[in-house]
């Protein structure tokens, strides 16, 4: 909790600091971790009723798209609102279908649905297609600063709602779905409705992260803002930094972020190369994350 | 007429290597109880092995199958002794991120050894076809599935023959608690999973002629194998080889007849997978 | 209280519940006995809603319940302990209470649910357990959080399914005294029993099942007399 704050708090003085030559390097990177982090809090939201979801990719690039296609007409703040709304309407669809799936069966399934979303988008007539979709930048350009601001606030809300989440009896409604669904039901716990209602406040997050993501690269294409990495990096941050916590996604997302830049400038294509690797062994060796170095038991808050 | 016809061959001729992948996913499935999400990285690896191959020996790549089989039952034997057995005991869940992870792992090293570009085998014969009444029949596709034929064959042949196959359709018939297991059991784990590696590296070299090889070619062959395996129903190795056929079939007849073809193939493959899979959860209830 | 008419449920060849008619009256302690598979816990998973039946009604309080999803019944008052001990494993004991206690009853304060927790913590022993993982707990611990898991959604009427397998004879005769004292407080309890001497002190009316059906239904010693009864377990013994 105090450290989620303060982190917040370093995001929101960072472009006051003196940088130095790296400040605008610093800054791009930081608002990327910042939505990755995002993103990654979304998921968790939705692992923590046992659904693990490979359709996150698919969520971020809804609410990119979505909010880069209707930001002329609307202004920046509405379109992102779009996008969220987007992003939560199609998981609700998915929601609904894969109410009975789990386990692998699940994931499969989240998987085929961000594929066939992905195609969509590729063959729709308004979207750019393959060529790609370009981007206004946020609020028209008018505040440099204001892109970088607006991933600080899509982080804010992402941490605020998991934290939320947790001090609410969501989070034992939660829990209880996903350590045992059947009883959960009998003890009176609403899983269809519990499920649900996570799916669309973890899509509608990844969708607005999605939003400011594509008012940041001002290019979108579906291959970049539909790819399976997406999904990659929303499942193995949690998993790194400890499921079903809010400083795990967070301090996990802020530290892989940063070695994927590095390695990114380093080496091009196949950074991924950290997600998989980290995954296997954090998997196998340190199956309770990051946050489990410094808790007690108990599935407390964090 | 004609174009039906030559669509149902394209179907079948497909359908080969769609049942060799799938075969050896479900062999994993079956007798170990996982499911590989690196399967098709073992493709992957496959088919570079034969491109490697050619491209500093010149061997035709039908003749590193041997090799590439051998290489691969190895590379899947470490698998399940350095990564797949520790977690046995584990949620299920761990164990298919853990292959998901090292799925993603392989892909990006790859990715980083010979980078993005497609690399084709161009063999002498690799444009060459076979016409018959109308109907042509490309020969690497043919000879992939002659092959596929014979070694599937030889698989069930195993399985329904000898002794050690008995011994893995026995351990896929009652899987036991893990923690329970005993010497012969994970002997028969570790058997089962280098097979299941060896089919799908047998797989790739065959897709090094007739697609290409490159880092994520594998990827989309374990999601088809999947999509088989679910549809044959899971642990039925049976029901595999038709599975394959309806698959290959059902993408061989949208690529023809669905307008803008090629794009949507993938696209009504997955919906094939997501129907597939939510239809069956809701009509079991 | 609970009227039952006609509940059928197959698996492939089996009949698992055939044809049951069954009532509950209010304030009554029911046991349910019969070999094992004879259907018994099938029973309970159609009236708790775990399971669909193919043909037959389930009234409760009045009202038809037959379709109704599980978490519905529990808000109406059907509380339910399982045979296969399903605690939330990474949860403490107090919390799995708390998920009882919280959803047991819609739109429940946490200062209620904490009272209630609290009162049913106390009264099966629990107490000493509280911050437990509910995964480290031993096989009897476990049953005695199954009971309380069900008693803190409040239930009018409470199933258990041999919660009292396993226990030694002091124990078991305190777990009867517990399920006497949930009675009194004005639950009606339906339980499924093995051990006989636990039937007999506890039951008001006993009805036994085997293949499905019901066979026989009446006071214990009636019911222990009744020759069809004796051969469903003798002739499954031999
Ligand atoms: N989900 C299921 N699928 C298939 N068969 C089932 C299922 N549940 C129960 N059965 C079968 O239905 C029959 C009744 O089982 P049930 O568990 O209700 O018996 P029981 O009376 O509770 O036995 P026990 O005393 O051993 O607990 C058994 O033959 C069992 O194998
Ligand atoms: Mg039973």
């Amino acid at each position: 909790m105090i450290l989620v704050g303060l982190l917040l708090l370093v995001a929101l003085v960072l472009p006051g600091l003196p940088l130095g030559e790296w400040r605008a390097f610093l800054l791009d990177t930081a608002q990327f971790a910042f939505l990755i982090s995002a993103l990654a809090l979304a998921w968790d939201l939705l692992a923590r009723t046992g659904q693990l979801s490979l359709a996150h990719g698919a969520f971020f690039g809804l609410g990119a798209y979505a909010a880069a296609l209707t930001a002329p007409a609307l202004g920046t703040l509405p379109a992102l609102l779009v996008g969220g709304v987007v992003a939560g309407a199609s998981s609700l669809f998915l929601g609904l279908a894969t109410l009975r799936l789990h386990g692998m069966y699940f994931a499969i399934a989240t998987l085929a649905f961000s594929e066939v979303m992905r195609t969509l988008v590729l063959k729709a007539p308004f979207t750019g297609g393959a060529i790609g979709l370009p981007v206004q930048p946020a609020f028209g350009g008018a505040f440099p600063l204001g892109g970088y601001y607006l991933a600080v606030g899509v982080l804010a809300l992402a941490a605020g709602t998991s934290l939320l989440v947790s001090r609410s009896r969501l989070h034992y409604a939660m829990a209880a779905t996903r350590q045992g669904e059947a009883v959960a039901r009998v003890l009176g716990v609403p899983v269809v409705r519990v499920k649900l209602l996570a799916f669309m406040i973890s899509a509608f997050l990844a969708g607005l992260a999605g939003g400011v993501y594509a008012m940041k690269t001002l290019f979108l294409s579906p291959y970049d803002a539909f790819g399976l990495g997406r999904a990659v990096e929303a499942l193995v941050i949690p998993i790194f930094g400890g499921l079903y916590t809010t400083t795990g996604p967070l301090l996990g997302g802020l530290i892989i972020v940063s070695l994927e830049t590095w390695l990114r400038l380093r080496i091009g294509e196949g950074y991924l190369v950290v997600y998989g690797v980290i995954l296997v062994l954090t998997i196998l060796f340190l199956p309770k994350g990051l946050v489990s170095l410094f808790r007690r038991k108990g599935v407390g808050h964090a | 007429m004609e174009l039906l016809l030559q669509t149902i061959i394209n179907g079948i001729l497909a359908a080969g290597i769609y049942a060799l992948v799938a075969s050896g996913l479900a062999l994993a499935v079956g007798v170990v109880g996982i499911v590989n999400f690196a399967h098709g990285e073992f493709t992957m690896i496959g088919a570079f092995i034969a491109y490697l191959l050619f491209v500093s020996t010149g061997l035709d790549p039908f003749l590193s199958l041997g090799l590439a089989a051998l290489v691969l039952f190895m590379v899947g034997a470490i698998t399940y002794l350095g990564l797949i057995r520790p977690v046995l005991a584990a949620p299920e869940l761990n164990q298919m991120l853990l292959t998901f992870g090292l799925s993603v792992a392989l892909q990006n090293i790859a990715l980083l050894v010979f980078g993005a570009d497609t690399r084709v085998v161009s063999t002498s014969y690799q444009g060459a076809t076979l016409a018959l009444g109308g109907l042509s029949f490309g020969v690497p596709p043919l000879l992939a599935f002659a092959l596929s034929v014979v070694i599937l064959g030889a698989l069930y042949g195993f399985l329904d023959r000898t002794r050690l196959g008995l011994a893995v359709r026995a351990v896929a018939q009652n899987r036991l608690a893990p923690g329970l297991l005993g010497i012969e059991t994970q002997r028969v784990y570790l058997l089962a999973f280098g097979l299941s590696a060896a089919l799908a590296g047998v797989a790739g070299v065959m897709l090094s002629v007739m697609l290409y090889a490159s880092p994520t070619v594998g990827f989309a062959y374990t999601l088809k194998a999947f999509a088989i395996i679910v549809m044959a129903g899971l642990g039925n190795l049976r029901g595999v080889v038709p599975a394959a056929i309806t698959l290959a079939m059902a993408e061989a007849l949208v690529s023809t007849y669905v307008p803008g073809g090629g794009g949507w193939v993938e696209a009504v493959f997955f919906l094939v997978i997501f129907v597939t899979l939510t239809w069956r959860s809701w009509r079991a209830a | 209280m609970l009227s039952v008419q006609g509940l059928s449920k197959r698996f492939g060849g089996v009949h698992a519940a055939n044809a049951v008619n069954l009532r509950v009256e209010a304030g009554e302690i029911l046991a349910v006995i019969g070999p094992n598979g004879a259907g018994k816990s099938t029973l309970l998973n159609l009236l708790s809603g775990l399971l669909r039946p193919d043909e037959g009604r389930i009234e409760f309080l009045g009202e038809t319940i037959t379709q109704a999803p599980p978490e519905v019944r529990a808000w109406k008052g059907l509380g339910r302990a399982f045979q296969i001990v399903q605690p939330f494993p990474e949860m403490t004991v107090w919390e799995n209470l708390l998920v009882g206690a919280l959803y047991g009853k819609p739109n429940t304060p946490a200062r209620v649910a904490e009272r209630v927790v609290e009162e049913v913590i106390e009264l099966t022993g629990l107490t000493p357990k509280a911050q437990t993982l509910a995964g480290e707990l031993t096989l009897l611990e476990d049953k005695r959080l199954e009971l309380a898991r069900a008693l803190c959604t409040r239930p009018k009427l409470l199933l258990l399914d041999e919660v009292m397998a396993g226990l030694r004879p002091s124990e078991a005769l305190e777990a009867v005294e517990l399920v006497r004292r949930i009675r009194n407080s004005g639950v009606t309890v339906l339980f499924i029993e093995h051990l006989m001497p636990v039937v007999r002190a506890l039951a008001d009316r006993v009805v036994v099942m085997d293949y499905g059906q019901v066979i026989a239904e009446g006071p214990y010693d009636l019911v222990a007399s009744n020759p069809k009864v004796r051969e469903a377990y003798l002739g499954r013994a031999s």
